[in-house]
């Protein structure tokens, strides 16, 4: 039997399984009630561990590390996305199609980007959204998971943008956004500021793509709950350091249409 | 009383199905659909997701109950934070009993999507959740 | 010094000079790199346990002088108060835990970690490939740390893993040799 393999994404599209309409389990799930058929796993469990369904959802709740070990483990993060797009860039010079740019980013095209540097600055960040995005993916389910039965989907543009700067700020960062604003000039902008986006303020390597870094990790986590809350916008991180807060932020949601005209008729 | 679970991800795509017979009153959990009403059950369901579609704005809570009828059946639906639906087909009503299955059904997939080699969207393959579905069937459907 | 008293100094430090954050995040963040390195690897985790190795090396060089800071530890006598530093004050003020120091050679120049608690591995499960677990090491990056840090403090160490519970054995262990001390200056960042 076929196993899974988890470095592939299947899209297998809704449609009747011949082998159901003979009543024998399939490769995905037995649709029998005893497990004797074709199921087989080679994991092993250590018997004092079993599984991840034996462990509690809540345990490391409130469990902490030190900021230092996510500073440090971020900053190897970054310096293996920058090694991967030079390795790349190569690749691409022959070839005319970024072979890794997720699929919910939109491509530029490394081939009119003029040097390495360029693509490096450019291309790294997305590796860092795709980062902050699987992230953002999992939190969302965990944070609502862990509201019980009060756990409420949202359904309107600021209640989503609220679970953000609130519920899902404090969780990460143990403090919420700072604000969130409606842009005066589009309908369909919002923005949400960070004066020290804590990812930031404690990355010590001296590299001046830092901080576009930091903040593309942390926009992947916001769209990844957007998106996931079916909220499909993109979201941008600018810089706009003040005096009082040279490391602040700004991450810029602009809503996709079809989110405004869903608003409109609810 | 026989029931058909599915866990439908964000593209419509199945991720997990499974099929129960009830429990309760004697019954020995074996699911008794006819040969030719199962591939119905994939058909019925599958359709429902245009109806959960609408009406998920309408509401904010996760477990939307009865969503759908078809003759004597019902699809009950269950969405997560993420969008990804549980389905239940099934012939007798029972939201109580049905909402404790799904909660449980939640956890399970939340327990499944932390681990950073599943990604969403990913078919279900691992036995021990299989086996804690229908742990979770036997106890409240 | 003894076990007891890195115990407290680990304890004291934690709780005092250690700017905290939510441990999910890290297990995310790490859990994520992981997975990127097997996609492009395609899968060959061998090599993936010398990326994490490596990672584990880089950042093991810079970690040594946040710990010194942090700690105002001298140097330790021996290759034994080494591993109780490590065990009991490392560990403990970067991932809050303390891998027990077990398992001594007879020429002390070998010991053990047993990880009781592991936040890089929280929630993960191997992927069910039959490759996997006889092949990757999935908290590889911490044998790189240990080596990279220790050789800023003039030791050269081999450090691996030899037990997962990911993987189905009954404790993480790591294996820890001191292949020498280090006189001449080396240069670090070595790739």
């Amino acid at each position: 039997m076929q196993r899974q393999d988890p470095l592939q994404s299947p899209f297998v599209p809704f449609s009747p399984n011949p082998s159901l309409q003979q009543g024998t389990p399939t490769a995905t799930a037995p649709l029998k009630h005893s497990l004797t058929a074709s199921q087989s796993s080679n994991l092993r469990y250590s018997s004092s561990r079993k599984s991840i369904y034996d462990r509690h959802l809540n345990r490391t709740q409130r469990s902490e590390l030190s900021k230092s070990s996510f500073a440090f483990l971020f900053g190897e993060m970054v310096q293996y996305a920058q090694k991967r797009v030079s390795g790349i860039q190569d690749l691409e010079k022959k070839s005319a199609t970024p072979s890794f740019v997720p699929t919910h980013v939109s491509p530029a095209g490394p081939r009119h980007l003029k040097s390495l540097s360029e693509a490096i600055h450019s291309l790294t960040p997305r590796r860092l959204n795709l980062h902050g995005y699987t992230i953002g993916q999992r939190l969302l389910e965990l944070l609502l998971w862990r509201d019980g039965r009060s756990a409420k989907r949202e359904t309107r543009i600021l209640g989503i943008l609220q679970f953000i700067t609130t519920t899902l700020y404090r969780s990460i960062f143990n403090k919420p956004a700072d604000a969130l604003e409606k842009s005066r000039d589009n309908e369909d902008e919002y923005m949400l500021i960070d004066n020290d986006p804590m990812v930031s303020s404690y990355i010590s390597i001296p590299k001046e793509m830092s901080q576009l870094n930091c903040a593309a990790f942390v926009a992947g986590i916001i769209e990844a709950v957007l998106d996931g809350c079916l909220f499909p916008s993109r979201v941008t991180a600018h810089s706009v350091p003040t005096e009082q807060f040279p490391g602040k932020t700004v991450f810029l949601i602009k809503f996709d249409e079809s989110v405004l005209e869903r608003e409109a008729v609810l | 009383m026989s029931f058909y679970f599915a866990i439908v991800g964000t593209k419509d795509n199945p991720l997990y199905e499974a099929e129960f017979g009830t429990s309760k009153q004697g019954g020995d959990g074996v699911a008794r659909f006819r040969e030719e009403q199962r591939p119905m059950n994939q058909f019925i369901v599958h359709s429902s997701l245009d109806i959960i579609e609408e009406v998920q704005w309408a509401s904010s809570t996760m477990y939307m109950k009865c969503v759908d009828r078809f003759n004597n059946l019902f699809v009950s639906c269950f969405l997560t934070a993420g969008n990804i639906k549980f389905l239940l087909l099934h012939d007798t009503k029972a939201d109580d009993a049905i909402r404790q299955f799904f909660t449980d059904v939640y956890e399970l997939y939340a327990k499944t999507l932390m681990n950073p080699f599943y990604e969403i969207d990913m078919k279900v393959t691992s036995i021990v959740f299989d086996s804690r579905v229908r742990g979770a069937a036997k106890k409240y459907l | 010094m003894s076990a007891n008293k890195a115990a407290r100094i680990g304890e004291e430090v934690w709780k005092t000079r250690i700017d905290k954050v939510n441990a999910e995040l890290v297990t995310l963040t790490y859990g994520s790199i992981v997975a990127q390195l097997c996609k492009d690897m395609e899968g060959d985790y061998l090599e993936v346990n010398k990326q994490l190795e490596k990672m584990g090396y880089n950042i093991g060089l810079r970690l040594i002088e946040d710990f010194l800071a942090k700690t105002n530890m001298g140097k330790c006598a021996n290759f034994r108060e080494t591993a109780e530093t490590i065990s009991k004050i490392g560990f403990k003020v970067f991932l809050n835990i303390t891998p027990t120091v077990t398992n001594w050679t007879t020429d002390g120049k070998q010991f053990s970690l047993i990880f009781e608690e592991n936040p890089l591995a929280d929630f993960v499960e191997l992927p069910d490939d039959g490759r996997a677990q006889n092949e990757l090491w999935y908290s590889n990056l911490l044998c790189g740390v240990l080596r990279g840090s220790l050789e800023m403090v003039q030791m050269q160490v081999d450090a691996h893993f030899v037990n997962d519970v990911l993987r189905g054995n009954e404790v993480t262990e790591m294996r820890v040799t001191l292949v020498r001390i280090i006189d001449d200056e080396l240069p670090p960042g070595e790739d």
